[in-house]
């Protein structure tokens, strides 16, 4: 399809070039105007470094939600399941060492993804009522567990995963990195990823021509788990502790704005991981420069607003040049 | 069986209040009393209200993440005009500007063509923002005491008014989306939005006029509790808008549009309170009480789920359903 | 084809933008290194960088004016960013301080406990971190801190001294459980009831952080325990939504808040409100500079060093001389000291 250049008009290309770079382009203009504004602060190896390092906190929980919205559905437990497979984690970090802390945070949060699938698979829930309930229990089996008690974080090899850095890279941009290779390849080189585009686009036909529906989104939602996992794993060691209250608070909301702005449709069948982990830098990019330069925090919010709104339009702008409908 | 399972989609969730009326009346002395059940009524009067307009905007097919933040402009809204407009013109104008901001919503929704998920929630980063910039960051007191008397006073000594406005507002709503055609018409553009401009619905004008209605029960509730405190409040109820999507799903209303359900939807902001509350004078810690709505809405959404293949399958054996 | 070139595109610009940095980075890496020992700075070369809770409670809006305030008198540049009550922010913002290179940081956190590998951090850069209230973990200098539970007995013996009637009960709104420091209110508030042996009868978590909370919660606490004679709310603006649900209902019951927040001292005017234990908000920010200038300028030194701040109760009687000396101390004039119930703004 790519290669059907001929016959474009000239309002389809400015389409697909909007549709390539548009997003690339935001992100560029904000680093950009930042940088003109107040480059001592802004236009600096350190500050740069860490706003990447930052976006990998919603970057990686990103990803499982791109792969569940490109089925068309949703999954709102993400805030919750951070925070119990955190404190899980965390409390078993404390007696047996970080490793085991670590492995159990990443088995705690893939078990509640499989959970999640199961509820909306097998008792045939929809996704958005499932997690909705999960966002309540999950948060409130983690104050229950820890009796409200902070869970600290001090082990050095845990501390190191979220802190340390190699080659003057901070870890997490490589674990980042290493998220989105292996879900790219999930999504593009295996089957896996033209089922779930199948499913997004038409569950019954792909259900009629032999994709078991089922077990697909079962997977979808482990990945969830997986994801959030590695995320709860990073964040746990950014705090240097797992709060049952706090860790994950508004998390939900921040990856699905995310995947939106990332370009995936909330319909299903459609969607960019790369355009997910541009956005999700956008977002931290952009909040850091208005609190680098300043600006009073209320109308922090309201320009978060409005560049949310603008960028998604520039996105249906795309295909009203194209000339397709969404 | 068909009938009583035809009868549980409209009153299922009535069942359990009973049940949780009966358990709270036998476990505590106090559920006893004829102010206790009036004071959980009023305390789920302010989610049902907002509820009645998401039930509209979750038949169209969408949703509204944005009411919080209305509530709250509407709050300092009022707070500002009061001195200078006096009761009724601020309540006037400060609705009239949270049904614009429903507006908007409706027509980046339906003219831009942005996804209610991120208009609305957009709107409400924007429409928070926006009150804290006109308060300065503060809560405005309200020095006209006499306000009070909207939220906070009671018909005939006994019920207080919020209730009212709910039973009323409740009746407006019930009669706009099953006895007009403009309710069948959101059904319609909810259920097949394509077919419905097929047929010649004029859908954007539909779906605006939604948002329009979300936004104005959402106000109600934020003069209500306006005058109650007397405080205009520009972070006001943080978090509540997933309480309201809570109750108008755990009303029965389908998130896959097209059905609607507002006798559930009442019914449910009065048990969402009932277990808050009633937990609450039970001593029961805050956690469990998450724990029961999210295992509430689990269950009562599975059972739903059976009742349907239940009538599938009966469908299907060709009983006449 | 497209999606490959869009990626290889942006590849390479990220690539361009690392390595530009990287070359950059070497440079100043090396010259932070050496900063870290103990000396002197010069008033004027002084920044202090403040990350603040969330500027939308009035609470920690007196707190950033008083480290403001505080800044501009010692003549001190400043720069604040707001957490927006997000603890994974919270810990960005204290990275990006560092990477600003400010001298100082006040932070007052929202979650006290997640603080310790960015506190780690900064120390590392030779950068001092002193918390302005809430709490604190790893490394930090000094923190200044209202006495949270203190200020929870001052409102039982309030209470005490209005009923001394042992068999009277009362009514406790506590404030949700994530915010454990500031439970201390109500610990401190039924460690004296016990005391002085009075009974709480009915306690409550304000659910809705708000003053229509207050409001419900209230309402729920009136359901659960009527005969109670007086309850504390341990927010201010809580409080305010609760002693208005008792206003509404012409009950008798006096509502005690803390805080001392403007709207509190606006309602103890009207009589709607009995009494609020008054934190010193504005004095903790200030606090936290001059402990900042006392280690930077001064040479001073602190390593974990708790700082008390004093809490006080207000009456009617002691309102007007409160608001002024608020008034006086820090130019906010939302207190309304002279006798008027116009709105702040």
């Amino acid at each position: 399809m790519d290669d059907i250049k001929v016959g474009l008009t000239p309002k389809q290309r400015a389409g697909n070039l909007l549709g390539s770079f548009g997003l690339i382009a935001i992100l560029l203009i904000i680093f950009g105007f930042f940088s003109l504004l107040i480059p001592k602060l802004y236009f600096t190896w350190p500050n740069l470094r860490d706003m990447i390092r930052f976006s990998s906190y919603v970057g990686i929980g990103a990803i499982g939600m791109t792969f569940c919205i490109m089925t068309g559905n949703f999954d709102i437990s993400v805030g919750s399941m951070l925070a119990l497979a955190g404190v899980l984690g965390a409390s078993v970090a404390l007696k047996a060492g970080g490793i085991f802390g670590v492995i159990i945070t990443m088995a705690a949060a893939t078990l509640l993804g499989v959970i999640n699938g199961l509820f909306v698979t097998k008792l045939k829930i929809p996704a958005f009522i499932t997690t909705l309930g999960m966002y309540f229990i999950f948060r409130a089996l983690a104050y229950i567990y820890t009796n409200n008690n902070p869970q600290y974080i001090q082990d050095r090899f845990w501390i190191f995963l979220g802190n340390g850095s190699f080659l003057g890279i901070p870890l997490p941009i490589y674990i980042m990195a290493l998220c989105y290779v292996i879900a790219y390849l999930m999504l593009r080189k295996a089957p896996f990823g033209r089922y779930i585009l199948a499913i997004g686009t038409n569950s019954r036909a792909a259900a009629l021509s032999g994709i078991n529906v089922d077990n697909i989104k079962i997977l979808v939602f482990t990945l969830i788990g997986v994801f959030v996992g590695v995320s709860a794993v990073l964040n746990g060691s950014m705090l240097g502790a797992a709060n049952p209250g706090m860790m994950g608070d508004g998390y939900e909301f921040q990856v699905i704005t995310a995947v939106v702005l990332g370009g995936t449709a909330l319909t299903g069948g459609s969607g960019s991981l790369g355009g997910t982990l541009i956005a999700a830098m956008v977002i931290v990019f952009l909040k850091t420069g208005m609190s680098n330069a300043q600006v009073n925090s209320y109308w922090q919010q309201v320009a978060t607003g409005l560049v949310l709104i603008v960028a998604v339009s520039l996105n249906k702008l795309k295909f009203w040049l194209i000339g397709q409908t969404q | 069986m068909i009938k009583f399972l035809k009868l549980y989609e409209k009153i299922g969730i009535f069942i359990l209040i009973v049940a949780a009326s009966v358990f709270l009346a036998i476990v505590s002395p106090n559920f006893r009393n004829l102010n206790t059940i009036l004071s959980i009524i009023m305390q789920g009067s302010y989610g049902a209200i907002i509820a009645f307009g998401m039930t509209f905007a979750i038949t169209s097919g969408g949703f509204d993440l944005s009411v919080e933040a209305i509530m709250g402009f509407t709050s300092v809204i009022i707070a500002m005009l009061i001195p200078s407009l006096g009761f009724a013109g601020s309540i006037i104008i400060a609705i009239l500007a949270s049904c614009f901001v429903g507006f908007l919503n409706g027509v980046l929704i339906t003219k831009v063509g942005i996804s209610p998920l991120i208009t609305t929630l957009s709107m409400q980063v924007i429409l928070r923002g926006a009150s804290l910039i006109i308060t300065n960051g503060r809560q405005v007191v309200i020095s006209q005491k006499s306000f009070m008397s909207i939220g906070a006073s009671k018909v005939f000594n006994l019920i207080p008014t919020p209730i009212i406005y709910m039973v009323v507002l409740f009746a407006i709503f019930y009669l706009i989306l099953n006895q007009t055609s403009f309710g069948r018409h959101v059904a319609a553009s909810g259920s097949n939005e394509q077919a419905a401009k097929m047929s010649g619905l004029n859908v954007n004008l539909i779906k605006t006029v939604v948002y329009i209605l979300v936004a104005f029960s959402a106000s109600i509730v934020g003069v209500i509790r306006t005058s109650q405190t007397l405080i205009g409040i520009p972070t006001m109820a943080p978090g509540f808008t997933l309480n309201v999507l809570t109750i108008a799903i755990l009303g029965g209303t389908s998130l896959a549009g097209g059905k609607g359900n507002l006798t559930g939807t009442l019914f449910a902001g009065i048990f969402i309170s009932m277990i808050y509350y009633g937990l609450n004078l039970l001593n029961v810690q805050i956690f469990y009480q998450m724990l029961a709505v999210g295992i509430t809405l689990l269950f009562a959404l599975f059972i739903d789920g059976l009742r349907m293949k239940y009538l599938e399958t009966a469908k299907v054996k060709g009983i006449r359903v | 084809m497209k999606r490959y070139l869009r990626i290889s595109v942006f590849a390479i610009l990220i690539l361009a933008l690392v390595v530009t940095f990287a070359i950059a980075g070497c440079k100043t890496g090396t010259a932070t290194a050496k900063g870290t020992t103990a000396k002197t700075m010069k008033a004027a070369d002084v920044t202090i960088g403040y990350s603040v809770w969330t500027m939308e409670f009035t609470f920690f809006q007196n707190l950033e004016k008083g480290v403001k305030d505080a800044c501009k008198a010692f003549g001190f540049k400043y720069s604040m960013l707001d957490q927006k009550s997000d603890a994974t922010q919270m810990v960005q913002d204290m990275n990006t301080l560092v990477n600003q290179k400010v001298s100082g940081i006040v932070s007052t956190p929202v979650d006290p406990g997640a603080m310790a590998p960015a506190v780690q951090k900064a120390r590392d850069a030779g950068i001092p971190v002193v918390c302005a209230d809430i709490g604190k973990s790893g490394p930090v200098n000094a923190l200044i801190i209202s006495n949270n539970f203190n200020g929870g007995q001052l409102a039982a013996e309030f209470l005490a001294k209005l009923y001394p009637d042992k068999s009277t009960t009362f009514g406790l709104g506590n404030l949700k459980p994530q915010w454990t420091y500031a439970r201390q209110r109500g610990e401190g508030f039924k460690a004296k009831c016990d005391e002085l042996g009075y009974t709480v009868k009915s306690e409550i978590i304000v659910q809705n952080p708000s003053a229509e909370g207050g409001y419900d919660t209230m309402q729920q606490i009136m359901s659960a325990a009527s005969d109670i004679k007086g309850a504390f709310f341990t927010s201010g603006r809580e409080a305010v939504g609760a002693a208005n649900y008792i206003k509404s209902q012409n009950g008798e019951q006096k509502v005690v808040g803390y805080n001392g927040d403007p709207e509190e001292f606006n309602a103890i005017k009207d009589g709607i409100l009995a009494a609020t234990v008054l934190q010193q908000p504005y004095v903790i920010g200030y606090k936290a500079v001059e402990t900042l200038k006392e280690i930077l300028v001064d040479g001073k030194s602190y390593e974990n060093v708790e700082i008390p701040a004093e809490v006080k109760l207000v009456t009617p009687e002691n309102l007007e001389q409160v608001a002024k000396e608020i008034m006086d101390s820090t130019g906010n004039s939302a207190y309304g000291a002279p006798a008027t119930t116009t709105t702040t703004k």
